[in-house]
Parts: structure tokens; sequence; C-alpha cells
């Protein structure tokens, strides 16, 4: 965790912000002796409401963009600029790091199963790694996206209706240090997890690119 | 004891527990207008229990108590719905607030001189 957060300074020097979602052990501490600002949430709100902090801290502080990183050293603090190479380009309000190959036969037929059920044509949905713009993070950090519970089709969906453009960029990726997967981590888990999400993905039908008109007039704005 | 008599005493008891309860401040306000509403109808049923007769023969309802179950089980699982809706609402809530006083709460790195203490978004 320490070296995360080191290796993001020392190639980025942008402002850390580790998210503390109850964790148990000193991780946190570690986090913050390596120089990263910590947001400890007083209650365990989980994968995406750990996230959303996260993002609601970006817009409070104004910030243009956000990368997120998983803590588990899955990515690589290195490959940031794939990520932002697209965004600062203005051709997406939202990179993906995809690393397809990295899942599991089971995990890609699911994958697949929800790219079926969305309609959404990006392959590693999952992901964690992704770069945020600023229209982005405004929308994510709203209301509207508080009661999603998984960052991946729910928040997709969100940012489609909205009519932002998501887009993927191959990364590399490493394997797990630390800790396992919190959504393939046992079959109640997943059985859980899919059936929320196939009925997010259903209530969502027919609610089309309806763009709010409050974003869409920013977006005009936007370059 | 008569049939009436069981529905009556019944009823008494459910009306005053809810009262009791309102009383004594266990209701928040929304919820003590929906439980007065039951109390008072669990009330007047059980004091007059014969209204599900003549209401059932109006209706065409050829068996009465069927025609209160139903009843009932609909209002209860709109109760239901709408605690679930609350619920929702809440949850909602607390989250923005649990976030919002992580922020509060940030503590930011305490070396100066390191490029986190910028201010300003790093800029494209």
């Amino acid at each position: 965790m320490g070296a995360i957060v080191r290796e993001v300074r020392r190639h980025w020097g942008y402002p850390v912000v580790v998210i503390d979602d109850c964790s148990t052990d000193d991780t946190a501490e570690v986090a913050y002796a390596a120089g990263a600002t910590l947001l400890s949430l007083p209650l365990q709100l989980g994968a995406w409401g750990a996230l959303q902090t996260g993002l609601r801290y970006a817009e409070r502080n104004g910030y243009r963009l956000a990368v997120t990183l998983d803590a588990d050293g899955q990515h690589e603090p290195t490959q940031i600029g794939t990520l932002l190479a697209p965004l600062l380009a203005g051709q997406a309000n939202v990179v993906i790091g995809a690393f397809p190959s990295r899942a599991s036969s089971a995990r890609r037929l699911a994958w697949r199963y929800f790219r079926w059920l969305t309609g959404l044509g990006l392959e590693d949905i999952t992901s964690g790694f992704r770069a945020y713009d600023e229209r982005a993070i405004r929308l994510l950090a709203s209301r509207e996206a508080t009661l999603l519970d998984y960052q991946d089709v729910g928040v997709l969906l969100t940012l489609h209706r909205h009519g932002l453009r998501v887009i993927e960029k191959p990364v590399t990726m490493q394997p797990r240090l630390q800790g396992v997967s919190r959504v393939f981590k046992s079959w109640w888990t997943v059985g859980n997890y899919m059936l929320q999400t196939s009925l997010l993905c259903l209530a969502r039908i027919g609610h089309g690119r309806a763009r709010d008109r409050r974003t869409h007039s920013e977006a005009s704005g936007w370059n | 004891m008569t049939y009436q008599m069981t529905s009556m005493v019944i009823g008494l008891v459910l009306a005053a527990t809810i009262l009791w309860l309102v009383r004594r401040d266990h209701l928040h306000g929304p919820y003590a207008v929906w439980w007065i509403g039951a109390a008072a109808t669990v009330m007047v049923l059980g004091f007059f229990p014969s209204i599900f007769d003549r209401l059932g023969a109006y209706l065409g309802v050829s068996y009465p108590p069927m025609l209160a179950m139903v009843l009932g089980f609909a209002l209860l699982l709109i109760k239901i719905l709408t605690m679930d809706l609350e619920r929702s609402r809440q949850e909602r809530q607390i989250r923005r607030l649990a976030q919002r006083l992580a922020m509060l709460e940030a503590r930011k790195p305490l070396d100066s001189d390191g490029p986190d203490d910028r201010t300003q978004s790093p800029a494209p």
C-alpha cells in the first residue's frame, strides 16, 4: 500500500487520496505515512461508496481529473499516462484501463452476459483502474450515483445515460499482491451480484440516453 | 364469549398499544398518523365486525371474512413497500453523510515539501 502511494507520488506528483473503508489493519496509517491524504469512512460503505468519497473529495477541491487505483497493487502507477492521454485530448470523459486476459473464463462469461444485457461495448467492465474528467467526477459525485453498490455496470449505465463517453485502453496489470476480489469471492456473493446487476440493467431499459438539461448545458461549455 | 367480544378485545388491545407508543414518543410524526388511523380502524371493526358482512354483500363477496383478509393484506403490502422506499432514501442520506464526514476529517500529509501540497488541480 505504501509502495503504491509513493510510486504514484514519485511518477506523477499529483495529490494522492486514500479512502479507508473501515479497514481493520494498519493499511490506512501506512498510506498516510507514505504521504497520502487519508479519508476515513465512519461506516463501511463498500467498494463504490468508498470510491465515490474520493470523487466527491475531488469535486469539492476543484480537481479537474481523477484517477482511481485499487489498493491491492494490481494497477501500475506508471500506466496512469495511458489513461490520461485520451482524457486530456478530449476523446473521452472516462477512460478504463482494461486488461481482459486477467480474468477467469467464468468471469469473462459474466462480462459477456452484461455486455449483452447493457449493450455497452466494453471489454473489462469491472476494472477499477480508471480516469475521470471533470464532468464525470461531477456526475458520479452526485446523489444520483450514491445508491449504486458496484463501480461497474451501474456506474457505466449512469455515465451512458448522461451522454458521457467511456472508452477503454489496454494496460498490463500485476497479479493481486494482496486481497481477493470482493465480487468474485463466493458463489453466494456472485449470485447476489449477478441478480442485483441484472435487475439494475432491466430497470434501466428505456432510460436510454435521456440527457438531463443540467449536464447538457454544461457540456456545451466544455472543451 | 361471543365472536363480537373477541374482536372487541383484540381491537381495544391493539388500539391501546398503538396509542401508548405514540404517547411515549416512540413513533415519529408521519408514522404516528398512519398507526393512529390503523388503531381507529381496528377499534371500529372490532366493535362492529358485521361491517364486513354488509360490505361483502354489497361488493358481491360470498365469504366476507376473506374480504377482510385481502384488504388487510393489501394494506400491509403497501405499508411494507413504503417502508422500503423510506429505507432506501435513508440509506442514500446515511452514505452521503458518512462520505461528508470522511471529507471533513480528511488527514492531509504532514510533509509540506512534497508535491502533494499543491492546492491547485493538476492542470492539463
